[in-house]
């Protein structure tokens, strides 16, 4: 099988994984998906002699470092438009009420974009794209046991943050009773 | 307490199963790109490409920041006023202009043409510490198809508001002057290829319901969103030439489009007449206007602007992002 081959089967298997990483991460219109997840593409033909057998974690590799960039840029300007334009509804699904409310998604995505970006990366390959200690190396350029113990303390700091939030509210309904 | 990777399991905001990303076939979006890559086709550098480009920080041209208020030999660079309605004659309702368009067609029905003739400006626009002011990037584009599908593609700089005067070619990683006429790409197509453009290999149909369908398979939202909608039609007419049939069915589609309003006579940038309908504005930090002939309903132009200051990027309330004529 010719690279380009590779390439094209590639493609097709994981053109959905990779738009579903790329729109957990984004918050934003469907066609900016699109215009990274087409951006993704674009350097992973570009890199097509280097992409390994397990390609999926190596595409969320190139994924992470074309929104990092493409994020300052592209996606930012398109937020910056609805920011300045009031676009509320755009940013209400983030909007977090505390640990009581329902549902619980928000408050735990909460207080995960407390954590730094590398605490946040490891913890959603390993829950959202449902990544192996191994494959989440693949993906961010380390050991596995680089990975694991990235994780082991992403947990922990993310633990502290959700027993803080928890605590806070606990104390909050205190005062009001 | 719940294990707190099991929390995050469900806090996640995009499951395995959404529909908007499935596994499996690919949509005509993503078989298209494919395409393209392995092709290696070239592929028309939209609007949004070069808002993406500009505003993910690649430098302009060092030096070009001056030459906003050039005079006969520094470029073209400022960006273009927005086009302004007299705000002295009627409106239009563009439910008028689509029963002239219908007369039309039906009096000298003509068919859609594979190619088209624009000039189009973009504002390239940089953002961070030291960004400059935005530079406009004008550039007149032909493409041509056969009936064997052999064409040619020819881009050339120039802006015709300064015949003459150099321009600023953004077409590569960093803009740069060229003069007036520099031809920036001239491809030629074999038989069979059609230029590579696969999504629009179909020709519009002829019937605004049809037609609005046939973007909508094509570009994500503009079945049921106004602004995608111009953006497809936008992509359409860059790859097409609607006859009088197919004329009266984008005139139609817009007449059936929500939020578009009918703001009065304007001249364009090439000096015609035509009628000016908006979109945007009202709140939303930008506006689009397409410009109606209004005796055929051919369109004439389509622009976006800004309609508030974004300090980020230096540009201003009125400041054109984009305009493109077609010819």
């Amino acid at each position: 099988m010719s690279r380009d081959d590779f390439f094209a089967d590639a493609y097709r298997e994981h053109y959905g994984a990779v738009g579903r990483y790329v729109a957990r991460r984004l918050d934003g219109q469907s066609w900016e998906v699109d215009e990274v997840v087409a951006e993704v593409f674009s350097v992973a033909w570009r890199r097509r002699g280097e992409v390994p057998d397990d390609v999926l974690p190596w595409l969320y590799g190139v994924a992470r470092n074309c929104l990092a960039n493409t994020v300052r840029g592209r996606s930012r300007y398109r937020r910056l438009l609805l920011r300045i334009g009031n676009h509320g509804a755009a940013h209400g699904q983030w909007t977090a009420h505390g640990p009581e409310a329902e549902p619980p998604g928000a408050w735990v995505r909460e207080a995960l974009a407390s954590l730094s970006e590398s605490d946040q990366e490891v913890l959603r390959l390993t829950t959202w794209e449902e990544l192996t200690l191994e494959e989440v190396g693949l993906a961010l350029g380390c050991s596995t046991a680089a990975a694991g113990m990235r994780l082991h303390r992403a947990r922990r700091r993310l633990r502290t943050r959700i027993d803080r939030m928890h605590m806070t509210v606990t104390a909050r309904r205190a005062c009001d009773d | 307490m719940t294990d707190d990777l099991e929390l995050l399991r469900a806090a996640n905001p995009v499951r395995a199963d959404d529909k908007r990303w499935p596994d499996g076939p690919l949509d005509f979006h993503a078989e298209r790109r494919l395409e393209e890559l392995l092709g290696e086709r070239p592929r028309h550098m939209s609007r949004r490409l070069l808002i993406g480009v500009a505003a993910a920080g690649l430098a302009v041209a060092g030096g070009l920041g001056a030459v906003i208020t050039g005079t006969g030999s520094s470029p073209a660079a400022a960006a273009p006023a927005p086009l302004r309605p007299d705000g002295v004659s009627t409106t239009v309702p563009l439910e008028r202009i689509a029963r002239t368009a219908r007369a039309v067609a039906a009096h000298r029905p003509t068919r859609a043409r594979r190619g088209c003739h624009v000039q189009e400006w973009s504002l390239s626009m940089e953002t961070g510490p030291g960004a400059r002011e935005p530079v406009s990037l004008p550039e007149e584009r032909w493409s041509r198809w056969n009936a064997d599908g052999s064409g040619s593609l020819l881009v050339v700089a120039t802006d015709p508001r300064h015949p003459g005067r150099p321009v600023i070619d953004g077409s590569g990683l960093r803009n740069r002057v060229v003069t007036d006429g520099e031809i920036l790409s001239r491809k030629r197509y074999p038989p069979g290829s059609w230029g590579g453009e696969s999504m629009y290999r179909m020709p519009p149909p002829s019937t605004p319901g049809a037609l609005r369908d046939y973007l909508a398979q094509r570009y994500r939202g503009a079945g049921s969103d106004t602004e995608p909608l111009l953006d497809a039609l936008s992509e359409l007419l860059t790859q097409w030439t609607p006859g009088t049939r197919e004329t009266a069915a984008v005139v139609g589609m817009l007449a059936r489009t929500r939020g578009l309003r009918p703001a009065g006579a304007v001249t364009d940038r090439l000096g015609r007449r035509g009628q000016a309908y908006t979109f945007g504005g009202r709140g939303a930090p930008d506006q689009r206007m397409v410009i109606l002939d209004p005796g055929s309903g051919k369109v004439l132009g389509l622009e976006l602007s800004f309609v508030k200051d974004v300090k980020e990027y230096r540009v201003k309330a009125g400041d054109v992002l984009s305009y493109q004529a077609w010819i």
